[in-house]
């Protein structure tokens, strides 16, 4: 008899499924099948007559199966976009996104797709979201796109142009936009990822003025700080922070003589040891000055930089920094794409220990070549070059695996998260997302 | 007639074309959440009502569907208040309560239905979600309705007055009502209910105290905060959100113990001090356990049992009576640690402090009295000599350590050193140690106490037949040579010979004080005993093979026995009942050197052979004592000296005050040197040259290599 209580009858757009209420509650009780479910709705004390629903046949049925198996099955005839209206439909849109890809490794990725943006070349920066979405700066506008690679309205920075930006969290976007002349605008603003809407904008006050400037890059941390680099008109130059929740300036760092903070390209919070690196480098400066800022001492507890280098280094020009998962080092890479390594550890500055690899790219420069940069993940390192972008394993960072399509160009920046890399290239507009399987 | 069916028309298949669409579906969903409130639900589709709400989202009717929820719900929730705020007397916070659940199960389906919305135009709409929407609606219209709102916080805080009261109440309802506080936010909970209970609480708990601090005793008194406390966190679990449990613990706490701490704790035939005199266990732990809770609740304890130790036991140590039996002394000592050793294992958890402070206690009164150091080694020796009544290996063990704990108390640990291998030599000579484990185990223990340095002339002590002594590993006692009867000097004279003979580059000393010898002695009726004494003693009766009677003056001079030792010799032979070989003339008990002494004729014995102890100096008499003192003085000179050379040698130089500092620490393991003695053994190297004064500042001293 309990068996037979468990069937469950729908028919769904005239088609009749079987199934039972233990497959059935895998949608969870915050879906719509799960509610349906519910004693307050009684719908299994009539269990003889089937159930019906005003919706595809055909999708129902991948979603059974998902539901069943866990697994993610779509026939070539049902198209992704309308399994997924569906999916939002009974409220099991998250199962199908944990069903569509795996846990990011970098060896194992598989090229999903790749999206034509609306705009020529040109992009600045791609972000990758928490949840598998992305945005893409261009210019002045950014493009902001959910996991299913759905275009949400695009956010137009009314001719400011965009530095950086970053996700908050799967509903908000931080966006740094440099000051027009004369105009007293430019800053950091928070934007709903949704419907674009511009929810806050962060001041900069300097001696209780609040004062317009230039955001730089941006960085995030886990105890809801936001960095950016800033460039204010009256040299009021440095690293600022703002509370995530209350929008409010916490703090400000100014640049010392000498050093360059508010011009940074790239702003990295490092979580274990409460430092920021703040990295600047060619061609935004002539020189290339590299820092650890330890905002609760207001000190610069690590720099480097390349002033005064002699000829032979400056052909090993470095082109981006990241430190490593474990804080003791800075990894380096020049235009070669060689990978070079400073120790974070001694305090006096030293200089960058470039691995020897030669793989010289003479010969095969595109036409328009990018600035190499780098990435980290779950103890893999990535480096971007021309158009492919490498995985480097292991304590001797050995070169892995290599991610290459051969349309677009260049590829000018990428991001990972959300188990999920996005490539930007440079020629067309035109993103890649790899996956792992 | 033409027109109709067109409209008809365009209504079936572009669903939206249609101007009152969107609000024909808003009215069923409407309906529906009335008919869902007056549980009436039965009747509805779930799939139609989810379909329309769907369709209103995709069809951007999101506001409307939203604005709609809250004008409704709203509606609904003013009813439901008047019938609440319309409830009698008890009957008020059941009604609530059950509006409540009904308002939840509603809400669970009203969410059900709008469960689309809720997942797409909530968050991008920057909307509360439905549910928390409800809890919202729910708290501003019928909780906080004005009526509603003091009523329910004053019945709540009658029902806990009652149930403080005694009377039984209903619980389960207690904790629904608080639960949908809580459930409404903490920080509902925290306004509506806690801040105001707290209060209430505080006011009862203040006058609760004031009445039974004058009518209790302190042990009764404890016992019913304890209960109070028991029963106000077994309320907080039974009702109350468990945040609650440290705020009104630490109302109880303050009002019921730290108010009151002081005349607790001293509180006149019941206070802290009764309770330990008469080891109330479970009165002290009570106490423990509730002073803990409040802060330096523990120290008060720990003051008063301290300075009550620290009475007790300078009471004992300065009382004349006690100095009269150093063996009893030390066993009260004991007694007294034990007590309150046991008071701290079973009454304060064994607590490290209290330990600290039973210690700190012993060590002030015992080395109040100069004479610890002699006592305790006094006791070690009766223990080590008589054997410790009818007990094993063990339980020896244990006096030991407990002997060795009052050791530790000791400052002038080199002063219990002397005495004890004084009283170590006496016992090992006369082969009157009890077992020669227990001597090598307490060794061991003074080893691991003090170390290497303290025990390394004691540990080679033989217990040799042929008792020759390597000077130095034994008491330095300076050997009063005395004169031996020629017979015995013969036999010397061919030791020695042997033994130098044998042995090149030594030095051989008689130490007479401490040989034993057995006579064969003839008495008045052909009587034949075996003497077993002393050397001494062996002198002395062999006087009396060619003398009568002899006064103690001659005898002194015959046998050249030191006064004191002569004297205790003397005692031993003539007053001792059962064992006076000698006769004493005067009778009287004491000795003085005018007395005349002659053998006993008449002496019997039931044994053959008689054992003639000797009266062992129990106690140091005052010139002995002086006498150890200036020994013990003259042998910390070297190591203050030493401590000092050693200090100077790794700083180079130093200032005074630190080098005594530093000279003290160095040393306060065998005992505290006095500062003006460190000054003259500094002034004393200084005119050997090891240090010199500096030029410039006559404080510091400079190491001269």
């Amino acid at each position: 008899m309990g068996v037979i209580n468990d069937r469950v009858k729908f028919n769904v757009g005239g088609r009749v499924f079987e199934t039972t209420a233990t497959t059935l509650a895998n949608a969870g009780r915050n879906s719509m099948l799960g509610a349906m479910l519910d004693e307050n709705w009684n719908l299994l004390q009539d269990n003889g007559s089937e159930k019906f629903i005003d919706r595809n046949a055909d999708c129902f049925s991948v979603i059974l199966d998902l539901l069943r198996t866990g697994e993610l099955y779509i026939p070539q005839n049902v198209p992704e976009k309308l399994l997924y209206r569906e999916a939002l439909f009974y409220g099991v849109l998250d199962h199908v996104r944990s069903a569509k890809w795996g846990q990011f490794d970098g060896n194992r990725l598989r090229l999903s797709c790749s999206v034509q943006g609306q705009a020529p070349g040109d992009g600045t920066a791609i972000r990758a979201g928490p949840d598998g979405g992305c945005c893409v700066a261009h210019g002045c506008m950014v493009h902001v796109y959910d996991w299913m690679l759905e275009e949400h309205c695009p956010l137009n920075l009314d001719h400011q142009r965009v530095n950086d930006v970053g996700w908050v969290d799967p509903n908000n976007i931080v966006i740094g936009v440099s000051e027009r002349l004369g105009r007293g605008d430019g800053g950091m603003g928070l934007f709903s990822s949704h419907n674009g809407e511009l929810r806050y904008k962060f001041q900069v006050s300097h001696e209780n003025h609040v004062k317009s400037y230039t955001a730089g890059a941006l960085s995030f941390s886990s105890d809801y700080k936001i960095f950016s680099s800033c460039k204010g008109r009256s040299n009021e130059y440095g690293v600022g922070v703002w509370d995530q929740v209350t929008g409010k300036q916490i703090d400000f760092f100014y640049e010392p003589l000498g050093w360059s903070l508010g011009d940074a390209d790239k702003l990295q919070w490092l979580e274990g040891s409460n430092c920021l690196l703040v990295a600047t480098m060619f061609p935004r400066k002539d020189n290339c000055y590299i820092s650890l800022l330890d905002f609760r001492e207001k000190k610069m507890v690590w720099c480097w930089s390349d002033v005064g280098a002699t000829l032979a280094v400056d052909e090993k020009r470095v082109r981006d920094a990241i430190a490593m998962e474990d804080n003791s080092s800075i990894c380096v890479v020049n235009e070669f794409e060689e990978l070079g390594f400073m120790d974070l550890r001694s305090s006096a500055a030293n200089s960058v220990r470039w691995s020897s690899r030669s793989r010289l790219m003479k010969g095969k420069m595109p036409e328009e070549p990018c600035y190499p940069k780098l990435a980290l993940h779950g103890g893999q390192l990535f480096s971007s070059m021309n158009d492919c972008i490498s995985v480097f394993c292991g304590p001797e960072w050995v070169l892995t695996s290599r991610l290459r399509r051969s349309y677009g160009g260049s590829i000018c920046d990428f991001s990972i998260g959300g188990d999920r890399l996005f490539a930007l290239h440079s020629e067309e507009n035109v993103f890649d997302i790899w996956e792992t399987p | 007639m033409k027109k109709k069916p067109v409209v008809i028309e365009a209504y079936r298949h572009r669903v939206v074309a249609d101007p009152n669409y969107a609000e024909k579906t808003w009215k069923l969903l409407e309906h529906a959440i009335h008919e869902i409130y007056n549980r009436n639900a039965s009747g509805l589709s779930f799939e139609e009502l989810y379909r329309n709400a769907y369709n209103m989202v995709l069809h951007k009717f999101g506001e409307k569907l939203y604005s709609g929820l809250v004008k409704t719900v709203t509606a609904h929730l003013r009813q439901i208040s008047q019938s609440i705020e319309a409830a009698q007397g008890d009957i008020f916070l059941e009604e609530l309560n059950r509006k409540w659940v009904d308002h939840n199960k509603a809400l669970q389906m009203i969410r059900d239905i709008l469960m689309y919305m809720d997942r797409t135009f909530v968050p991008s709409n920057r909307k509360t979600p439905v549910h928390e929407l409800g809890l919202n609606l729910w708290r501003d219209v019928v909780i906080h309705s004005n009526e509603t709102k003091t009523r329910l916080l004053d019945t709540l805080l009658d029902l806990v007055l009652r149930e403080r009261n005694g009377e039984v109440i209903n619980r389960g309802l207690m904790r629904n009502l608080i639960k949908m506080l809580t459930d409404l936010g903490l920080s509902v909970y925290q306004n509506d209910f806690e801040k105001p209970f707290i209060k209430v609480s505080t006011n009862f708990y203040c006058c609760e105290s004031q009445k039974l601090i004058e009518s209790c005793d302190c042990g009764d008194y404890l016992k019913k905060a304890e209960r109070r406390l028991n029963e106000e966190m077994e309320r907080v679990c039974h009702y109350l959100d468990s945040s609650s449990e440290s705020e009104i613990t630490r109302v109880v706490d303050k009002q019921m113990i730290e108010k009151h701490i002081m005349t607790l704790v001293h509180m006149e035939n019941s206070g802290l001090v009764n309770m330990l005199m008469d080891d109330k266990y479970d009165d002290l732990e009570r106490m423990f356990n509730m002073f803990r809770r409040v802060p330096s609740g523990l120290t008060i304890i720990k003051d008063v049992m301290t300075s009550f130790i620290r009475d007790t036991g300078k009471q004992l140590i300065m009382d004349p009576e006690r100095l009269k039996d150093p063996v009893d002394f030390v066993q009260r000592l004991l007694d007294l640690k034990d007590k309150y050793d046991k008071v701290i294992t079973t009454a304060f958890a064994n607590d490290k402090s209290f330990q600290n402070a039973l210690n700190s206690a012993f060590e002030y009164f015992i080395n109040l009295s100069a004479r610890s150091p002699e006592f305790i080694s006094l006791f070690v020796d009766d223990k080590l000599r008589r054997g410790i009544k009818g007990v094993g290996e063990e339980d020896v063990e244990i006096v030991l350590d407990k002997v060795m704990m009052l050791f530790r108390y000791l400052q002038e640990k080199d002063v219990f050193e002397k005495y004890y291998k004084q009283h170590l030599a006496k016992r090992l000579l006369s082969g009157k140690t009890v077992s020669d484990e227990a001597e090598r185990s307490l060794i061991l223990k003074l080893k691991t106490e003090c170390g290497y340095q303290f025990t390394s002339k004691l540990e080679d002590s033989p217990t040799l037949s042929v008792q020759v002594l390597t000077t130095g590993s034994w008491p330095t006692q300076p050997s009063p040579q005395c004169n031996l009867p020629s017979e015995i000097r013969g036999l010397c004279e061919k030791f020695r010979n042997y033994y130098l003979g044998s042995h090149s580059g030594r030095r051989l000393t008689w130490q007479a004080n401490m040989g034993n010898a057995d006579l064969k002695a003839t008495f008045g009726k052909g009587q034949k005993h075996e003497l077993n004494v002393s050397t001494y003693q062996m002198c002395v009766l062999m006087l009396f093979n060619n003398a009568d009677r002899m006064t103690c003056k001659e005898i002194e001079q015959a046998t050249a026995i030191p006064m004191s030792d002569l004297k205790r010799c003397l005692q031993s032979l003539a007053l001792v009942k059962g064992k006076n070989v000698l006769r004493k003339e005067p009778m009287s008990k004491d000795i003085s050197e005018d007395d005349v002494f002659f053998f006993n004729e008449k002496f019997t014995s039931k044994l053959f052979k008689v054992k003639i102890g000797t009266v062992v100096a129990q106690r140091e008499t005052e010139p002995e004592n002086i006498e150890t003192r200036q020994r013990v003085e003259e042998d910390r000179k070297p190591q203050i000296e030493s401590a000092i050379v050693r200090v100077m040698k790794s700083r180079r130089v130093l200032e005074h005050n630190n080098v005594i500092a530093e000279v003290t620490k160095q040393l306060q393991a065998r005992f505290l040197p006095n500062p003006v003695v460190i000054k003259k053994r500094i002034e004393s190297l200084i005119e050997r040259e090891f240090l010199e004064r500096d030029k410039v500042d006559r404080k510091l001293y400079r190491y001269l290599a």
